[in-house]
């Protein structure tokens, strides 16, 4: 057979042809596969937006950073792990001498920036998404407005005046504005969200109108708005969606959780796939040799003094985990490195496991109570019920006529290692004191807010500085 | 060619007649490895007696006078002589002359002679590669290449980093392109280097432009092996080798352990001492390390005629890593064949491989905790359970079940014990090439080459024994009331067993049109083509199940139990899809004047956005070469052969970034987009919006290139100078949100300029003494200079080098080299109590503490006190490269070394329970009271990042010490058989105080940003001995 060359020429041509053509520019449009692209909504209902902001609650920071400014930073708690182990910037914290560059306090930053984002974008999501069913709507609207509101209540309290994220992102708005803003979102939510008792089993754990109420009674406690916290704490009281759970012992167990008491609470779980709070039991878990953890942020002795001294034992003993001591399930904490740790960390199925099952109560009914003790010393109500019905509960006798001093002194056993006593020592102007006698300088007319963070200024070189940093 | 020798015999009969005393001479002509070389020219010295060597490399040549001297040369060899002296037979071996200028080099679409060349490009030869056997053809070239940097790292399997011209890019790839017989691939880790004749490296851009924005990082040519004309050949090679650490630091012993650790406890007010009688002086080390076990065999077929050419090979190569059960095998096949038809004017041409590599992977965080374990911890307590760093505070004594923990370091036995993880990766590459002659002067070729890899992986973990390892005391009937007291709970599974699989798929489909004409003095050349191609199309599975049976042969996912939710995932890659069309205009006049311009028109589907539809760069180039030496002002110069000047300058992109599309990020494991709802805690999906996406497109990168090639001295000389500045205009950062902009992630855009200046130097000098004696000294040395220019307000003052303790060493800054150390400066040490509290520090200092600058004397140490410390990438590096072959012996030494930059001494620096173990140098230096030393803490000290850790990373290392010995022609059948015996990196010379200072980084994170340059859990570099056999049938 002969094969004729020429033929072969045109043959591969018309292959080489073949590819110039194939070779439309369309070939270039590729799209996103392992990536649902945003141009595609459908893919992703409202209510996914919504759940991914109550994820951010479940992020790294709230195990390590948080700990820092909220507890080891106060007279509550120290550093705690081991003496050279500076956990990056606890120690600076505890023995507050920290600086602009303390990562914490960046790190938290960020985090509440980051959440108040998501919060907004869901928002614009579930409104212009489609949604027919309004009642569905402004439930999901709400979650994501008391979501973005507790942010920025909590941005508020650690640095002042801030950037509000709507407006502009490096000029801070007055301490007024951002509080009016956190209002006027709670007060939205408390329109839009259904009771406790309202929600479908599957969606225990959501926001609720009592959460938003609860949440925006003590933002005006911060406020200083005593008529308008008694009443908000009030509309808790009188929805009857809570009540106190007898045994306090049990109140940050795995039994209570979303129980009588819970307002609002991070949900977790621990069994495959786990899901909680980055860690949060394991940096606070027993360090040693009968440990399960890093042993971050230990109850201080200070601490211990406050419960000694009011004969607390059994919010003492809920609180704390002394070395040597058996634990209710059973667990020896014998040769640990620590004196003590924080029990509330403590998670009896997870212990040290990286994602465990620890839910963390940010509102629960004894403090309603608590905000409506203080706002009714100030507005000279009846303080004593509120406020006895928590001292009852743990077997303290009644006080008939409570000072502001009885409701702080109240709030720091009621609510200790729960996050909140740095910024009550602030609110309520005890802070210098309160240092001086855990042997610290609080230096005052700087100390009150956080400093911005330096890794902001570097962003944003015309964003102001807190006074004294 | 019969009537020239025909002629040839008649000039032989001529010159008969007139000379005396003379004899018939007969031998002939190999080169070292053997093959026969036909056409080789013989004649007698300043006569014009002369012959060619036949076919078979046979020479005869009759009337030879008895005192005269035979010269052999023969193109690309060096001319070799040899006096007569009565012998009738004369073999000659010629030794190759790699750097010839009439060498081919690989351009991209086509290939050039050296001495035409325009471009800078540098080239490794077949024999070079072999002399430094190693898994990984790149591993073999370091010190060989100027301008060429390579990170080498030894352990098996890992790929090291190649830097061409300096670091030009902060967030995008960094790898060169690699480019496999003319086919893109993503790296030659499944080339078995003994297949591989040529590594060409493009290191300008007015060569690299022909590959457009696939090229900034510079483009490295392989080109396997083909069969040479001739007989078939069979050749047979192995080596084995033994492996140990090089560089062992010196670490403290167990009395020198407790003295330290005495000290850090008396320092923070402690009463609880180690007693100084311990059982056990663990040198954990020694302990870890075992000798690793290299070995590998290579067989080849090859050979051609004019209508065939044929390469066949296989390769079994198997190392044990230095740690115990690390192991590495490879099996690779090759077959490259070339059939000519039409009278040669079809050539198919096809080269397959295949790779099969299995791995065990070991953490080389083990060498980590070796270091830093104590020496009083025992490797195994009597009951042969793994040691627990566990003493008992009241004794003082490290004991089984203590009441208190040393450190928290686990033990590293332990850690390599219970890795169980097998790694199967299977890569087949294969091109087809079709080239069709036109007309003499037109061909077209058609090329398509691709690559599928398949890669699982295996990975078992026995929680159940991990866990009563780390809890002391504890039984399994402890653990398995826990499991039944929290079902469900994946802490008390018995064990977890996880498969991964993925499979990619890339290819090109090449196909253009070369014109090649010579018209007079004017010569052309004219390329210009298309390409098609797609990559990074990844299809990828997860599996992880709980509670599987604990013998292997049932680890399979269906074995294992429901109480556990399985983990499953799988998803498609998002491809990269590229259409390119290319071009390229080669003149030169009389082989004097060269002239070279380059054009491609590249468009990638990664920028293909709502923001960006504008996916098509430019990619021009342009160069000139004058050969010098050509003009009369030169040529009359003594000993200088050739002198080419050139100059070139191009353009080339980097679009080696991830697909730039704004995404929803979502997930199904734990990940903070998820969260619990529901009575029965459900895990509830969530959505949130990806990163930002800017409208950004490939980075381009422009260079201007001047160089100088010459040959001097009889081509005994010669070299090249270049010397280049090239400039990333739009460098892609990796940037953090604004921070109150609550963004969600890091996005990329543009934000820098990255500029690389430097030159480079390669001298060789050859010389052939006599037939028996023939040496060369080569040297290379480069120099880079990198900076960061312009870089967008707000980008400014990025963070990388993460020590995973918190600190952070690396920042980005507008005047200082890419991702420079940034830290305090350690200043001394605190002495007493008083100096502390009358300065400036930060958190609570004891005496003995590590003092740090206040550079901006504000009384606070915070991070406008850290400062610049230049750049974790040397800024010179330089190989030394000797060769002597005397007789049938044969001597390589290769040295290598680097320097300019900084190092940090990760594993030094970071301590969290000052109960770690510490070098010898830290013990023995230590501070131990006011006044006795200003430089170096005491055992109680801080740990955070401070100049103290950072140390000069210059260093020297002989890469590779061979002799070899080819033994005379024994048995017929077999034209050569030659042993050797190599040393690879038997000597590091450097100040550094760790293992090496060549830092890949972890493999997680290695560009600039990363722990490149920041030992914290190095494998460390290793020597090697080996022998080995090479045979020629």
């Amino acid at each position: 057979m002969k094969i004729n060359f020429k033929n072969i020429q045109g043959l591969f041509f018309l292959g080489l042809l073949s590819i110039t053509v194939s070779c439309n520019e369309d070939y270039l449009d590729v799209s996103s596969k392992d990536a649902l692209e945003q141009e595609d909504s459908e893919t992703v209902t409202p209510e996914q937006m919504v759940n991914g902001v109550y994820g951010m609650l479940t992020d790294w920071d709230y195990a390590f950073s948080y700990l820092g400014i909220t507890e080891i930073i106060s007279d509550n708690a120290d550093k705690g792990s081991s003496t050279t182990d500076s956990g990056g910037d606890k120690n600076v914290l505890d023995a507050l001498t920290f600086t602009s560059s303390a990562s914490s306090i960046n790190a938290m930053w960020g985090h509440w920036y980051q959440s108040i984002n998501r919060a907004t974008t869901a928002i614009i999501y579930a409104e212009n998404y489609g949604l027919t069913d309004e009642t569905y709507k402004n439930r999901l609207v709400g979650e994501a407005e008391f979501l973005r509101a507790l942010n920025y209540f909590w941005l508020v309290r650690s640095f002042g005046a801030v950037p509000l994220q709507h407006i502009d992102l490096v000029k801070r708005q007055p301490v007024s504005d951002v509080y009016d803003y956190i209002e006027q979102d709670l007060l939205d939510a408390i329109d839009k969200l259904p009771l406790k008792s309202e929600y479908d089993s599957e969606d225990l754990g959501r926001a609720t109108k009592g959460a938003a109420q609860a949440l925006l009674a003590k933002v005006y406690l911060y406020e200083e708005e005593w008529q308008k916290a008694y009443d908000m704490a009030n509309n808790v009281m009188l929805s009857t969606q809570y009540s106190l759970h007898p045994n306090y012992e049990e109140l940050w167990r795995a039994s209570t959780e979303n129980g009588v008491e819970s307002i609002f609470e991070v949900q977790a779980r621990g069994v495959s796939t786990a899901h909680g709070v980055q860690q949060y039991s394991q940096t606070q878990g027993a360090r040693g040799t009968d440990g399960w953890g890093w042993g971050f942020n230990t109850p201080s002795q200070n601490l211990v003094d406050a419960f000694e001294a009011e004969g607390d034992a059994i919010r003492m003993n809920a609180s704390i985990i002394f070395r040597g001591e058996t634990l209710w399930d059973g667990r020896e904490v014998f040769t640990v490195e620590n004196d003590r740790y924080n029990e509330k960390a403590y998670s009896s199925a997870s212990a040290g496991a990286s994602d465990g099952d620890k839910n963390i109560r940010i509102i629960r009914y004894a403090e309603v109570l608590l905000i409506k003790a203080e706002a009714a010393v100030n507005l000279g109500l009846d303080a004593a019920t509120p406020l006895n019905m928590v001292r009852n509960r743990v077997q303290l006798t009644s006080i008939t006529n409570p000072t502001l001093e009885n409701v702080w002194s109240e709030r720091r056993l009621e609510l200790a290692m729960e996050h909140d006593r740095w910024f009550d020592l602030v609110r309520t102007g005890q802070a210098e004191s309160a240092m001086a006698l855990d042997g610290k300088t609080f230096i005052t007319g700087k100390h009150e807010l956080f400093p911005i963070p330096n890794a902001q200024l570097i962003q944003t070189p015309d964003m102001e500085q807190n006074p004294g940093w | 060619m019969k009537n020239k020798f025909t002629f040839l015999l008649l000039v032989l009969f001529y010159c008969s007649t007139l000379l005396a005393q003379q004899i018939k001479v007969t031998g002939t002509v190999s080169d070292q490895s053997g093959n026969k070389l036909s056409g080789a020219s013989v004649i007698v010295k300043n006569s014009i007696i002369g012959v060619q060597t036949d076919f078979d490399g046979n020479f005869t040549i009759e009337n030879v006078p008895n005192s005269a001297t035979l010269v052999v040369s023969y193109l690309g060899y060096f001319t070799t002589e040899q006096k007569v002296n009565g012998l009738k037979t004369i073999n000659f071996i010629l030794r190759e002359d790699s750097q010839a200028l009439d060498e081919v080099v690989v351009i991209g679409y086509g290939t050039q002679k050296r001495s035409d060349l325009t471009g800078a490009i540098s080239s490794v030869k077949s024999d070079d590669l072999l002399k430094q056997p190693a898994i990984n053809a790149t591993q073999s070239i370091q010190g060989k290449l100027s301008g060429v940097s390579i990170i080498n790292t030894n352990a098996p399997g890992s790929e090291p980093v190649v830097m061409i011209r300096g670091l030009g890019t902060a967030a995008s790839g960094t790898t060169p392109l690699y480019i496999v017989d003319g086919i893109q691939v993503s790296g030659i880790s499944n080339i078995n280097p003994a297949d591989i004749e040529t590594m060409d490296v493009m290191k300008d851009a007015a060569s690299a432009a022909i590959y457009g924005m696939d090229a900034a990082n510079g483009v490295v040519f392989i080109t396997t092996k083909k069969g040479k004309l001739g007989k078939a050949k069979l050749s047979v090679s192995s080596y084995y080798g033994a492996t140990t650490i090089l560089n062992q630091v010196k670490m403290a012993n167990a009395s020198e352990y407790i003295t330290y650790f005495n000290e850090v406890r008396t320092s923070l007010g402690s009463t609880n001492l180690l007693s100084t009688n311990q059982a056990y002086d663990t040198d954990w080390f020694d302990e870890l390390a075992e000798v690793g076990l290299t070995n590998s065999n290579n067989v080849s077929i090859s050979g051609a005629n004019d209508r065939v050419n044929y390469f066949f090979s296989l390769n079994n190569y198997n190392e044990d890593g230095i740690l115990t059960g690390q192991n590495l095998t490879r099996n690779t096949l090759r077959s490259n064949s070339t059939y000519n038809l039409f009278d040669n004017r079809v050539k198919f041409t096809q080269n397959i491989s295949a790779a099969i590599s299995k791995e065990t992977p070991k953490p080389f965080g083990a060498f980590d905790e070796a270091y830093k374990q104590a020496p009083i911890v025992p490797t195994y307590y009597d009951n042969g359970a793994f040691g627990q760093a566990e003493w008992d505070t009241s004794t003082g004594l490290v004991v089984y079940q203590g009441n208190s923990s040393l450190n928290s370091i686990g033990n590293p036995l332990s850690t390599v014990y219970y890795k169980n993880q097998k790694d199967i990766t299977t890569d087949l590459q294969g091109s087809f090439d079709l080239e069709v002659k036109i007309t003499d002067y037109l061909k077209a070729n058609s090329r398509f080459g691709a690559t599928k890899s398949y890669y699982r992986s295996r990975s078992f973990n026995d929680i159940k024994s991990q866990y009563l390892t780390l809890n002391t005391g504890q039984t399994e009937d402890d653990f398995n009331a826990l499991k039944a007291a929290n079902p469900s709970t994946t802490s008390y599974a018995d064990n977890s067993l996880s498969y991964t699989t993925s499979d990619s798929y890339r290819f090109n489909w090449d196909s253009y049109l070369t014109f090649d004409k010579e018209i007079g003095e004017h010569t052309f050349n004219v390329v210009a083509g298309i390409t098609k191609g797609s990559k990074n199309d990844i299809f990828h599975t997860y599996q992880l199940a709980y509670d599987v049976p604990e013998k292997e042969q049932y680890w399979n996912i269906n074995f294992a139990s429901e109480d556990y939710e399985q983990v499953s995932q799988q998803y498609f890659s998002t491809p990269t899809h590229q259409l390119s069309y290319y071009g390229r205009l080669q003149y030169n006049f009389n082989q004097k004047y060269f002239l070279q311009a380059n054009i491609r028109r590249d468009g990638i589907s990664t920028f293909n956005n709502d923001n960006n539809t504008d996916y098509f760069g430019n990619f021009p180039s342009f160069s000139a070469g004058w050969v010098l030496t050509k003009e009369n002002f030169l040529s009359e110069v003594k000993n200088l052969e050739f002198l080419k000047l050139r100059l070139g300058w191009g353009e080339l992109g980097n679009s080696n970034v991830p697909f730039n599309v704004s995404t929803y990020t979502t997930s199904t494991g734990s990940s903070s987009v998820n969260y619990v709802f529901g009575a029965n805690q459900d895990l509830v999906y969530g959505a949130a919006l990806g990163a930002s996406i800017y409208p950004i497109s490939w980075e381009i990168t422009k260079e201007t290139n001047v160089g100088l090639d010459f040959q001097a001295f009889n081509s005994k000389l010669s070299g090249s100078f270049n010397y280049y500045n090239r400039n990333t205009e739009n460098a892609i950062l990796y940037v953090t949100p604004v921070y109150t902009s609550g963004d969600q992630s890091k996005y990329y855009d543009h934000g820098a300029e990255v500029l690389n200046k430097g030159f480079e130097v390669e001298l060789n000098w050859k010389n052939a003494i006599s037939q028996d004696l023939s040496y060369n000294v080569g040297v290379v040395f480069s120099n880079n200079k990198n900076n960061v220019e312009n870089v967008k307000s707000a980008y400014d003052g990025q963070t990388g080098g993460s020590l995973s303790n918190g600190q952070i060493t690396k920042r980005l800054e507008e005047g200082q080299p890419i991702y420079a150390w940034w830290m305090w400066e350690a200043d001394g040490v605190w002495q007493t109590q008083d100096e502390i509290d009358s300065n400036a520090h930060y958190g609570s200092p004891s005496p003995g503490y590590l003092r740090y600058k206040d550079q901006n004397e504000d009384g606070v140490i915070d991070d406008n006190d850290k400062k610049f410390f230049g750049s974790y990438i040397p800024t010179y590096n330089f190989g030394i490269n000797l060769g002597i072959n005397y007789k049938d012996f044969d001597l390589t030494v290769d040295a290598f070394g680097a320097g300019g930059n900084k190092v940090y001494n990760g594993l030094k620096s970071t301590r969290i329970d000052g109960g770690e173990n510490i070098a010898y140098d830290t013990y023995a230096n230590r501070w131990t009271g006011e006044g006795s030393t200003n430089t170096n803490p005491g055992a109680d000290r801080d740990s955070y990042a401070s100049s103290y850790y950072l140390e000069n990373g210059d260093y020297v290392r002989i890469n590779n010490i061979t002799i070899g010995y080819t033994l005379p022609t024994v048995i017929d059948q077999i034209s050569k058989i030659r042993v050797y015996a190599t040393a690879k990196n038997p000597f590091l010379i450097t100040k550094y105080s760790g293992f090496t200072p060549e830092i890949v980084g972890s493999s997680s994170s290695t560009g600039a940003s990363g722990t490149s340059g920041i030992e914290l859990s190095a494998y460390p570099n290793t020597k090697t001995f080996l022998f080995g056999i090479n045979i020629d049938l």
